[in-house]
């Protein structure tokens, strides 16, 4: 006879469990737990009660005589029920083959930061994450598995099933799991886009049958620069201006008094800089379900502000909008559903790009003589100083003045999906997603003159605005069915369509009757100086990027197992890509991996020491097309072509004229990654300790590269296909979790070591040439791509300590007895001269640094007792070199870091860094004194939190979490400037976009101080 | 399915869809001349550049400026062993205005001229073939050894031997003289002025062969035409083309003349490079981006504008005009003579007291550019007077020198205009048509290589010097040694660049 049981269902911590069901065994009747974890239902003694939720491990508790049941679900850390998400469909982690890892939505939104990428850094093994500025809103630098090309060696993203590119749109707390498929084999299902690896987002859903949850989670924080470099002052400037002065055989030109008279001066980076910058996250959700419908919605706003120059200038905020549905439809027969995100996007910023567009470098370079404000309080007027002849600017005025801009950006990404399902295990799914943003950009230029170079006569309005759109339309069967209950098949065939095309407006004018960026829109400014349209970005010089993009695919798996012991899957794709002339359009992708599950094997059974142990191997080809459109063909351009016949001067005379401005490629085609993986998941201690190994070797050939042509083709370089580049390396990630009474802690580490090594280049020496005036202006060459080298490897001169007398300077002789550097004084750097042929020149440069980090590692530790928790995250690199050039070496006026401070200036001062010259002669030539280590240690995120729902005892609250973090909390590191994370490289668009770990001016990630909510009612 | 993946760009043409009709061939020769029009818009401008490889200026540029106008002033690589590519950015533009011409000249055949009534084949085939031999004449002059294309090509070429590119220039030039029709200047519709002439081709033609057969010592120019022939292009040129000297030199250049100026395009003017002042930053590049080099350094002084002050005129060029000469205050900007309150001296290297007055920035009474007043983007890349390539007094002067049957009355001509009522005859031999040359055309790019013309000796011991000059306002010895020009053959270098990326191929000259 049935009685009526009652229970309540807790986590380990005790946290009542709300949404977890309860079904009698064997029977279709059960009930789901409330929002305080109580269940009600009726059972009889027989009968034993199977309590199972995601996330937790499942528990049966026979009934007995019990009406009251107290049941304490254990979280399962590494579940082997647990599902992953596969391209195009879902696989239950125990018979995935792929080296893939899965990071859960939770775990990356306890990192508190704007951008969910930035949260998984360190958390990825074989995922190098890397800011390319401190900038809030700037993208990351994802690269998994080593740089595999010149080109843009970002992954593709994937969210909720929608092709993107870009993910910075996503609030953390729309996440409910990032999958990271790192294997050509896992990727190879989404073929030509699939070469960089790809990332899987998958957005919150509801449950079936689980009861309303609404969460509201906050966190409001100030931030503030961690590390600042130290220039030198007034008194230390005009000293240095003096010795450079003397070194350079002229008299000096501040007298000890003067010197004495002088204060501190400005200190321009402390000017550049703001304290307690806000940042600041309000995140509402809401999900729930009946059997027949699920939904999940959610409401977010999140901003940041800048460090440098604060909200008016650096700043970041976004609005997000959120609901996924799913309804079931005739019994099950059809399922409907759809994802929806909207997100509103304001930000606006500094110069973060190279020397000439990088406002943090004005503070490097301008002499601390130079004051900020005059009498009035205005922004100083440099242009009569007698020091350097009023050239040098207020560097902040710059800033000030030189980024008034606002851009807004909309985003709505999702798609509607319906699913089939006439027999059981056949299903057929059509989905339509959609990707699609409008931009806005607005920049405004007072006229201002702060000194002789920087001035700007006449206003300036500029204005863009653009749209876009990508329509995917997917059609999928699939069919899983079994043999003798022992061989599983699944089979999923399917086909994809997609287009891309853009379009956009823009205009510049001058003389805008009203001042203020509020007043910069282009009615009010007369003078047109710009004004184009098209399906095209709005170009620079060379003319605008034309995006247009069609794509067919077809492609298919085949999913295997026998006993869930031996497991196959095989895949395969065609695509069809608009980017190529029709004889080279098709791309073929192919892929096979297999899985054989050690510890399912009766030899195994014994065992106890291991729980579970799965050997892993894959192999497979994935491609890339990340090249403009057209570049098959040899375009004629009329963009800015034109010339003056006749008397009459301007625009109105301009005859236009066109020409063939680009080689073109017929034979281009797909770019080919081809990866081997092998690997194993393990689970020792009873599931205590989680351990994960990987090697592989991927070799990326036929890159799409601009190589750079002799000035004599006479037009700029062609796509061509040719380079290759090898990636091989391992991933470990060890996770261990245990309990102490009621303390429960896990202690994880991962780390991956990577050796990128490129091979034949095809241009006539094998090179691929990074870009000049870079580091300094008239700058030469100081990167690379070449054979047996790591890609963007520095190339320069290896220095040998610091001439200190002349003796030294003329016994330093190559083989054959000549002086090698017959014009260097005391004090200047002593250059080897590697190819002994007794002068300096190309053949002693080499490689010198390698900006990859041979190895990354992440740390991490959490740990609950009673209502606290814990969390420590760190993650770092390590064997890679950062170039540091602050100063302008074409100036002989330019501030120095205190650094210079330990020069040489005597016999025995010292033997690393040289005299200081009015001519910049030890630093014109790039050497070793640029390169230093980039090894560090981040203390990302230390948090500290407590769960007040225990003390406060409402039946509605389930949590109320209050919490502490800091970011960005201590880094180790040897790297004297003020970051060592330099995802920043040399960004020459699509022709040259390989380099990395240049420090020209890193606008530096905060330290955050922040404290947060998350309440779960 | 397959038309899905099909497209084809729209905002721009293809090789394949262009070059099809007449009116495609004239945009592409608009093209052909953007192409000159750019080949210095940065680097090293030919105009400044020949100024200072001569004897009648130096390097000048900012007192703490890098040394690379020295190094090419006193062609010397020592004095900036870092700047390298000095010239890269101009061999780049060069060789893509030549790819355009190249480009052109080989889809001749493919148009569809029809009946071709007007005969637009000859007069744009004449066009793109005269700015090719103009382009590959300032690059042969400039780099000695060049690689030399006829037609688009990718492949790593070495460098033609010099007198196979006299030779592509030649017939290029000759196919112009003799190909394009008769119209005399009055009859040149204004809105086509700056287009190549008849009258351009032959003059210029004269110029090709002065310097080739002077700097190579031979005795024609490359098989192509003999000296006859330059002179009977010169004598048809002065017989039938209606050009004349301006009356008044100084009319000749906005900042000596002001209000009288006789303007662009004017009845002088055989063959000039046309700016005006639309440049940008985001790709228009219509202006004369190298004026700014000469001006003042950083100071203007009504009506004189500022500039980098680069290219300081010499005191020798400053001494060799007779008090007489009308042309004296017309190309040089005295600051003593003037009586000009030039202050910044402190930022100036190698002050001379002299500027280049024909190229000058220019500023009105209240000190605003006057570039900057009439549209322009600043006063760097916003100038916009022409370059006035060839003169008629430069045609006259030739064929004096070629040996005209009027060599007197020519060189008479330019004289009398110059000295005026003061005007005194002088006899026309070779040594005073090449001293009435510099007189006549410095500032203008002319005298370096009509020195050089007479022999790298001639050229080495005219150029080599020894004065004083302000460095940042500090006297300093300046120097410039003939060892070095004779090294160089008074040839400049070729961009590193472009060697490594020719692995070698290319061969670097002698000194550099």
């Amino acid at each position: 006879q049935k009685q009526v049981i009652t229970g309540t269902i807790t986590d380990e911590t005790g946290t009542p469990l709300p949404g977890v069901n309860i079904l009698v065994k064997g029977t279709a009747y059960g009930t789901t737990a409330g929002v305080d974890g109580a269940f009600t239902l009726e059972a009889a003694p027989t009968d034993v009660l199977v309590i199972s939720f995601i996330g937790y491990k499942t528990t049966e508790v026979p009934v007995g005589n019990q009406t009251k049941i107290a049941v304490t679900l254990a979280e399962d850390m590494a579940t082997l029920d647990e599902i992953v998400v596969v391209g195009y469909g879902e696989q239950k982690k125990a018979l995935n083959t792929g080296a893939n890892l899965r990071v859960k939505g939770d775990d990356l939104q306890k990192m508190s930061t704007t951008n969910a990428l930035q949260a998984l850094q360190g958390q990825a093994p074989g995922v190098q994450i890397a800011s390319t500025s401190g900038q809030p809103g700037e993208p990351l630098k994802v690269t998994i598995r080593g740089l595999g090309t010149v080109g843009n060696g970002n992954p593709l993203y994937v969210v909720d099933g929608v092709l993107t590119t870009d993910i910075t749109y996503l609030n953390n707390a729309d996440i409910e799991s990032i999958d990271v498929l790192k294997d050509a084999a896992s990727a190879a299902i989404y073929g030509s886009q699939a070469a960089n690896g790809v990332v899987l987002i998958t957005t919150k859903r509801g449950k079936a049958g689980a009861r309303a949850q609404l969460t509201f989670d906050a966190f409001y924080g100030v931030q503030k620069v961690a590390r600042q470099v130290d220039m030198l002052n007034a008194r230390e400037y005009a000293s240095i201006m003096n010795e450079s002065a003397v070194n350079s055989g002229k008299s000096i030109v501040f007298t000890d008094e003067e010197i004495a008279a002088l204060g501190n001066g400005t200190d321009w980076l402390d000017e550049m800089f703001v304290e307690d910058a806000v940042t600041q996250n309000y995140a509402l959700g809401a999900t729930g379900g009946t059997e027949s419908s699920i939904y999940s919605a959610s409401l977010a706003y999140q901003s940041q502000e800048g460090i440098m120059g604060g909200r008016g200038l650096s700043y970041y905020e976004r609005y997000n909008f959120r609901i996924n549905t799913e309804h079931k439809l005739y019994k099950d027969l059809i399922t409907l559903g759809q994802h929806l995100t909207f997100a509103y996007i304001n930000n606006n910023g500094v110069g973060v790009g190279n020397q000439y567009n990088n406002t943090l470098r004005g503070a490097f370079n301008t002499s601390p003589f130079v004051p900020m404000y005059d009498d009035q309080g205005n922004f100083f007027d440099n242009s009569d100083a007698s020091w350097t002849g009023g050239s040098e600017a207020n560097p902040y005025a710059e800033m000030v003045y030189n980024n008034q801009n606002r851009k807004n950006n909309q985003r709505v990404l999702g798609d509607v999906y319906l699913q089939v399902e006439p027999l059981k295990g056949l299903k057929f799914r059509t989905s339509l997603g959609l990707d699609y943003f409008g931009e806005e950009t607005r920049a405004y230029t007072p006229e201002f003159k702060l000194s002789i170079y920087s001035f700007n006569n006449v206003s300036k309005v500029d204005q863009y605005m653009g749209k876009g759109r990508t329509l995917i339309w997917d059609n999928l069967i699939s069919y899983g069915f079994d043999i003798n209950t022992e061989h599983r098949f699944d089979v999923m065939v399917g086909t994809s369509a997609y287009q891309y095309d853009r379009s956009g407006i823009w205009g510049i004018k001058t003389g805008s009757a009203l001042d203020g960026l509020k007043y910069g829109w282009l009615s009010n400014a007369s003078t047109v100086l710009t004004l184009g349209g098209g399906p095209t970005d709005r170009g620079n010089a060379e003319g605008p990027l034309i995006f247009d993009e069609q794509r067919l695919s077809y492609f298919g798996r085949l999913n295997y197992n026998f006993k869930e012991t031996y497991l196959l899957n095989a895949t395969f794709r065609v695509d069809g890509s608009s980017k190529f002339d029709a004889a080279n359009r098709w791309g073929y992708f192919p892929s096979v991996s297999a899985g054989w599950v050690l510890s399912n094997e009766t030899f195994m059974q014994d065992q106890t020491w291991v729980n579970n142990l799965k050997l892993r191997a894959s192999w497979g080809q994935v491609g890339n097309q990340n090249a403009m459109a057209y570049q098959y063909l040899t375009p004629i351009t009329f963009l800015n072509v034109n010339y003056i016949f006749g008397p009459e001067e301007g625009k109105g005379a301009l005859v236009p004229g066109g020409y063939p401005s680009r080689l073109g490629n017929p034979d281009l085609k797909w770019e080919t990654s081809e990866q081997t993986d092998i690997g194993f998941d393990a689970q020792f201690l009873t599931g205590k300790l989680n351990v994960t190994f990987d090697w592989y070797k991927k070799t990326t050939k036929d890159w799409l590269i601009t190589a750079p042509v002799l000035a004599t083709a006479g037009a700029l370089p062609p796509v061509i296909n040719g380079g290759n580049v090898k990636n091989t390396g391992v991933e470990l990630a060890v996770a261990y979790n245990n309990s102490v009474g009621e303390l429960r802690y896990t202690v994880s580490a991962n780390g991956a070591y990577n050796r990128n090594r490129v091979g034949q280049i095809p241009t006539a020496d094998g090179i691929i040439h990074g870009s000049d005036n870079q580091l300094y202006n008239n700058a030469l060459e100081f990167y690379r791509a070449e054979n047996g080298h790591p890609i963007g490897y520095f190339w320069g001169l290896s220095t040998a300590g610091i001439f200190q007398t002349e003796e030294e300077v003329q016994s330093y002789r190559n083989s054959e007895g000549s002086v090698i550097q017959p014009n260097a004084r005391p004090g200047d750097v002593r250059y080897v001269d590697r190819d002994d042929n007794g002068v300096i020149d190309n053949g002693d440069r080499h490689e010198i640094g390698n900006p990859l980090p041979d190895y990354t590692f992440g740390f991490a530790v959490s740990a609950n007792y009673k209502g606290f928790d814990l969390s420590v995250q760190a993650s770092g690199v390590a064997g890679n070199q950062i170039v540091q050039s602050y100063r302008n070496q074409s100036s002989q006026y330019a501030n120095y870091t205190t650094a210079i401070l330990d020069r040489w200036h005597g016999p025995g001062s010292s033997n690393t860094i040289p005299r200081v010259t009015d001519d910049n002669r030890n630093w014109t030539n790039f050497s070793d004194l640029y390169i230093q280590n980039g090894d560090y240690l981040r203390l990302n995120n230390v948090t500290l939190g407590y769960d007040l729902s225990n003390l406060m005892k409402k039946k509605y609250l389930s949590q109320v979490r209050l919490y502490a973090s800091v970011l960005n909390v201590y880094t180790f590191t040897k790297y004297t400037g003020m970051d060592p994370e330099i995802g920043y490289g040399i960004d020459n668009g699509e022709r040259d976009k390989f380099s990395s770990g240049i420090d020209l001016g890193y606008y530096p990630r905060p330290r955050t101080f922040l404290l947060g909510l998350n309440v779960k009612f | 399915c397959s038309d899905f993946l099909d497209s084809e760009p729209v905002t721009v043409a293809t090789e394949s869809n262009f070059y099809k009709t007449p009116k495609d061939a004239y945009t592409a020769l608009v093209g052909c001349y953007d192409g000159l029009q750019t080949v210095w818009a940065e680097g090293v401008s030919l105009p400044v550049g020949s100024e200072i490889f001569s004897d009648n200026s130096f390097g000048g540029t900012g007192a703490s400026d890098q040394f690379g106008y020295q190094m090419i002033d006193e062609f010397d690589k020592l004095r900036s062993p870092a700047d390298q590519n000095m010239f890269n950015l101009n061999w780049i533009a060069y060789y893509k205005a030549i790819y355009r011409c190249n480009m052109l000249i080989g889809k001749m055949d493919q148009i569809e001229w029809g009946t071709d009534p007007d005969g637009l084949r000859a007069t744009y085939e004449s066009e793109a073939r005269f700015l090719r031999a103009y382009l590959y004449f300032d690059m042969v002059r400039l780099w000695g050894s060049i690689p030399l294309l006829t037609a688009p090509s990718e492949e790593n070429l070495q460098q033609a031997d010099p007198t196979e590119v006299y030779k592509v220039i030649a017939e290029d030039l000759k196919f112009a003289a003799d190909n394009m029709e008769t119209v005399t200047y009055a009859a040149q519709p204004a809105a086509e002025r700056g287009r190549v002439t008849k009258w351009a081709a032959e003059a210029l033609l004269a110029r090709v062969y002065l310097y080739y057969t002077g700097y190579y010592g031979q005795n024609d120019l490359a098989g192509v035409v003999s000296k006859a022939e330059a002179l009977a292009y010169l004598e048809d040129l002065i017989t039938n083309s209606g050009h004349a000297l301006v009356s008044d030199f100084a009319n000749l250049w906005p900042a000596a003349s002001l209000l009288n100026y006789a303007g662009e395009d004017n009845i002088e003017t055989v063959f000039a490079i046309k700016y005006t002042y639309t440049s940008d930053y985001s790709g228009n590049t219509d202006g004369n981006h190298w004026m700014v080099m000469t001006g003042m350094r950083e100071q203007f002084i009504y009506p004189y504008g500022n500039g980098w002050g680069g290219a300081t005129v010499t005191k020798s060029l400053w001494d060799a005009y007779d008090e007489n000469d009308t042309r004296r205050f017309a190309t040089i900007i005295s600051i003593a003579d003037e009586e000009l309150d030039f202050t910044n001296q402190e930022g100036q290297r190698e002050y001379t007291g002299y500027y280049n007055k024909k190229y000058s920035p220019m500023v009105d009474e209240d000190g605003n550019s006057i570039a900057v007043e009439k549209g322009g983007f600043n006063f760097m890349i916003g100038q916009y007077q022409d370059y006035t390539s060839i003169r008629y007094a430069d045609v006259l002067l030739m064929a004096a020198e070629l040996g005209s049957a009027n060599a007197q009355t020519y060189f008479d001509d330019v004289r009398r205009r110059a000295y005026k009522d003061n005007f005194t005859p002088l006899a026309v031999t070779q040594t005073n048509i090449m001293n009435e040359r510099r007189l006549e055309f410095a500032g203008e790019g002319i005298r370096y290589w009509d020195l050089l013309r007479q022999g790298v000796d001639v050229a080495a011991n005219a150029i080599a010097t020894s004065v004083s000059v302000l460095n940042g306002g500090v006297a300093a010895d300046k120097k410039i040694l003939a060892a070095n020009i004779q090294l160089t053959k008074g040839l400049q270098q070729i961009p590193y660049t472009q060697i490594t990326l020719s692995n070698n191929v290319l061969k670097q000259n002698e000194g550099w």
